[in-house]
C-alpha cells in the first residue's frame, strides 16, 4: 500500500468514524426507552446536606434541578423537571453536566434519569483505534481488525454455550474456546506455515500445562487463602468462573510470547543452517529472559488496576490492609500469577518446540 | 502454606531456573510493580491528592518495569524515553475521553460486593477512575517501547551499516508483528477479566443499546482502546526516537 493511500484511507476512517459518533449521539431510533436532553444552560446545584459515615469520611449530599426534555417516545417534546441527588465522590449516584443526552424511564406521569448516554463514546473510542491502526500498519489493519473481530464473536459463543451449561463443563468449554482462538488468531496473522504449528504447539503447551501445574497446586494446598465469594457479579459458580477467567487471561500472554520467540529463531535458523541443539536453545532462552518480565507485569497491572476502586473503597472504610487484600485483591494476585508461571514455561516449550525446524530443515517451497 | 506463597515460590523458582540473574531482577520488578499499586491504594485510601500520586506514580512505574525488566542499557532508556511521551499523550486523551463518558465508580451490578461499605467515602471516583486507566494502559506501552527497541537494536547489531531510512522502513515491519501480538494480550487479558459481566449481560438479556451505555461496559471498552491507543502510537515514537539517537552516534 502506497504511503500516500494509506494516509487517505486513515483520514476517511476519521471522518466516517466522526460522523458516526454524531450519529449516534443525536439518534433516538435504536431503542425502545425514552431519550431526552437536559435542557438548562446552569444547573441549579444546592448543598443539601453535609454526611460524615462511621469512618469519619466527609461528604456531601447535593441536588441538582434539572429541565429535561423527551425526545422519543410517548412523551415526546414534552419537558420535566427532575431532581437529581448526588455525592461529589460519585461512587455511585451522578452528576449531570448542561446539555447532557440522557437515557429516562417513566414511573407513570413522574420521569426518571437512568444513566448518561454514552454509546457515542464508544464509537468514537473505536474510530480513533481504526484509524491509528490504518496509518500506522496500513495493509496489516486488515487482518487485525479481522482476528479482533471473529475473536469477538467467537467469544460471545462461548458464553451461549456456558449459560446454556449453567456454568458447569468449564474445563471442556472453556478448554476448547482457548484452541479455538489459538488457531483462529495465528491462521489469520501466520497462515498455515511450518511455523504457524510450532507456535500453535508452544502456546497450547504454555497454556496447558501451566495452567494443569497450578490447579494441582491449588488443590495440594487446599485452595487456602482463595475467597471465591469475592468473584465480582458472579451469577453461577464462582470457582468456576475464576477458572475460566484465569484460562483466558493466561492465553493473550501465552500466545504473544510464544510468537515472538517462535518467529525470531526461526529466522535465526533461516539464516544459520548448522545450528545445534544447543546454541538455538541459548538464543530462545536469551529472548524469553528479556521478554518476559515486560510481559508479566502488563497482566499485573491489567488485573490489579481493575481491583483499585474497590480496595481503595475497602480501605476508606477502615478494613485492615489484609482484610482488603484478601476480598478485594488476592483474585487478581492469584490470575496475574498464574498467568506469569505460563509466560516463563512458554519460554522453555517455545524453544523446545522451534527445534523442529532444525530437524525438518525448511524446504524452498514453505520459505517462499 | 496457602495457594497464593505456594504460587509465588514457584514463580521464583521457575524465574530464577530460566532467567538467572534476568529472571531474579524481573521477578523483582512485577513484585515492586504489584507493592506499588497497593501503595497507590493506601496513599489514595489516606486522603492524599490524587492527581498529585498519578504524577509521581507513573514515571516511578515505567522505570521499574523498564529498567528492572531489561538487562540491556541503551534499550531501557529509549524505551523509558519514548513510553514516557506516548503516556503523556494517551493520558491527555483519558482525561477528555473519561470527562465525557463519565464510567466513574461503580456499576449498578455491584450491589452485593458493596454490601456494608459506605458510599460517602469522601474522594473524588471520577479522578480514580482516570488513575485506573492510566494504570491499565502503562504496562501495555512499557512492554510494547521494550519490544520495539530490542527488535531494532537487534538490526543494527547484525548489519552495523545499516542506513537511517532502513531502519525506519523496518521499524515498520517490526512494528507491525508486535502490535499483532500486544494487540492479543490486551483483548484476550480483557475477555478474562470481563468474563462474569459479559454472563451477567446474556443472562439478564440485555440489549446492544443497554449494553453500550452500561457503565461498566463502557468503562472497560474505553480501557482497551487506551491500551491500543498507547501501543500504536509508542511503535513510530520508539522507532523515530531510537534512529535519531542511533545516527547521531555514528556520526560521532
Amino acid at each position: 500500500m502506497q504511503i500516500k493511500n494509506k494516509f487517505w484511507i486513515s483520514f476517511g476512517i476519521l471522518v466516517i468514524g466522526i460522523v458516526l459518533s454524531f450519529w449516534t449521539y443525536f439518534s433516538t431510533s435504536f431503542t425502545s426507552k425514552p431519550i431526552g436532553v437536559i435542557t438548562d444552560s446552569q444547573i441549579k446545584d444546592e448543598l443539601i446536606n453535609k454526611t460524615e459515615d462511621n469512618y469519619q469520611n466527609k461528604d456531601q449530599i447535593r441536588n441538582q434541578v434539572l429541565h429535561v426534555k423527551v425526545l422519543s417516545g410517548k412523551h415526546r417534546n414534552r419537558t420535566y423537571r427532575i431532581d437529581n441527588n448526588y455525592s461529589p465522590s460519585q461512587a455511585m449516584t451522578q452528576k449531570y453536566y448542561p446539555h447532557e443526552r440522557v437515557i429516562l424511564s417513566f414511573v407513570g406521569q413522574r420521569a426518571k434519569l437512568m444513566s448518561p448516554k454514552r454509546d457515542w463514546v464508544v464509537v468514537l473510542g473505536i474510530t480513533l483505534v481504526l484509524c491509528l491502526l490504518v496509518a500506522i500498519t496500513g495493509r496489516h489493519a486488515i487482518m487485525l481488525t479481522l482476528s479482533m473481530v471473529l475473536n469477538a464473536i467467537i467469544f460471545y459463543f462461548v458464553i451461549k454455550l456456558d449459560i446454556a451449561e449453567n456454568g458447569t463443563k468449564i474445563f471442556l468449554i472453556y478448554g476448547s474456546a482457548v484452541i479455538i482462538f489459538t488457531l483462529l488468531s495465528l491462521v489469520i496473522v501466520q497462515g498455515f506455515h511450518q511455523k504457524m504449528w510450532v507456535t500453535l504447539i508452544a502456546t497450547l503447551l504454555g497454556v496447558f500445562v501451566s495452567f494443569g501445574i497450578c490447579y494441582a497446586i491449588m488443590r495440594l494446598t487446599g485452595e487456602s487463602g482463595i475467597k471465591y465469594e469475592a468473584v465480582d457479579y458472579a451469577t453461577q459458580d464462582p470457582r468456576a468462573l475464576f477458572l475460566a477467567q484465569t484460562l483466558l487471561g493466561v492465553l493473550g500472554a501465552v500466545m504473544d510470547e510464544a510468537t515472538d520467540i517462535v518467529s525470531s529463531l526461526y529466522v535465526l535458523c533461516q539464516h544459520k543452517k548448522n545450528l545445534t541443539f544447543k546454541s538455538l536453545f541459548n538464543s530462545g532462552r536469551t529472548l524469553g529472559q528479556e521478554i518476559m518480565g515486560p510481559l508479566i507485569n502488563v497482566l499485573v497491572l491489567i488485573f490489579m488496576a481493575e481491583a483499585l476502586p474497590m480496595t481503595i473503597l475497602y480501605l476508606r472504610d477502615n478494613n485492615t490492609l489484609v482484610y482488603t487484600f484478601q476480598f478485594a485483591l488476592s483474585l487478581g494476585v492469584i490470575q496475574s500469577l498464574i498467568s506469569a508461571i505460563g509466560i516463563v514455561l512458554t519460554v522453555i516449550f517455545a524453544t523446545l518446540a522451534s527445534s523442529i525446524f532444525l530437524k525438518h530443515p525448511i524446504s524452498v517451497k514453505e520459505a517462499k | 502454606m496457602s495457594t497464593l506463597s505456594a504460587l509465588l515460590l514457584l514463580l521464583f523458582v521457575l524465574m530464577l531456573l530460566v532467567g538467572g540473574k534476568t529472571g531474579f531482577k524481573s521477578y523483582l520488578s512485577v513484585i515492586i510493580n504489584a507493592s506499588l499499586i497497593i501503595l497507590v491504594a493506601l496513599l489514595i485510601s489516606w486522603g492524599a491528592n490524587i492527581i498529585g500520586v498519578a504524577l509521581i506514580f507513573i514515571p516511578l512505574k515505567l522505570l521499574t518495569i523498564i529498567f528492572l525488566g531489561t538487562h540491556d542499557y541503551v534499550v531501557a532508556k529509549n524505551s523509558f524515553l519514548s513510553a514516557l511521551v506516548v503516556s503523556l499523550i494517551v493520558i491527555l486523551l483519558i482525561i477528555a475521553i473519561q470527562f465525557f463518558a463519565q464510567t466513574a465508580g461503580f456499576g449498578d451490578q455491584a450491589g452485593e460486593e458493596l454490601v456494608g461499605l459506605s458510599l460517602q467515602a469522601g474522594i473524588s471516583f471520577p479522578q480514580i477512575s482516570i488513575v485506573v486507566a492510566i494504570f491499565s494502559t502503562l504496562g501495555a506501552i512499557a512492554e510494547a517501547s521494550v519490544a520495539m527497541s530490542a527488535g531494532l537494536l537487534e538490526l543494527k547489531h547484525h548489519d552495523p551499516q545499516i542506513s537511517r531510512d532502513q531502519l525506519l522502513k523496518h521499524g515498520n515491519l517490526i512494528g507491525s508483528d508486535i502490535l499483532g501480538t500486544a494487540m492479543n494480550t490486551i483483548l484476550f487479558g480483557f475477555f478474562g477479566s470481563f468474563l462474569p459481566l459479559f454472563i451477567w449481560y446474556m443472562r439478564l438479556h440485555y440489549s446492544l443499546f443497554e449494553v453500550l451505555n452500561d457503565k461498566l461496559f463502557v468503562g472497560e471498552c474505553l480501557i482497551i482502546v487506551y491500551s491500543f491507543i498507547g501501543i500504536l502510537l509508542t511503535i513510530p515514537f520508539t522507532t523515530v526516537l531510537l534512529t535519531n539517537s542511533l545516527s547521531k552516534e555514528n556520526k560521532k
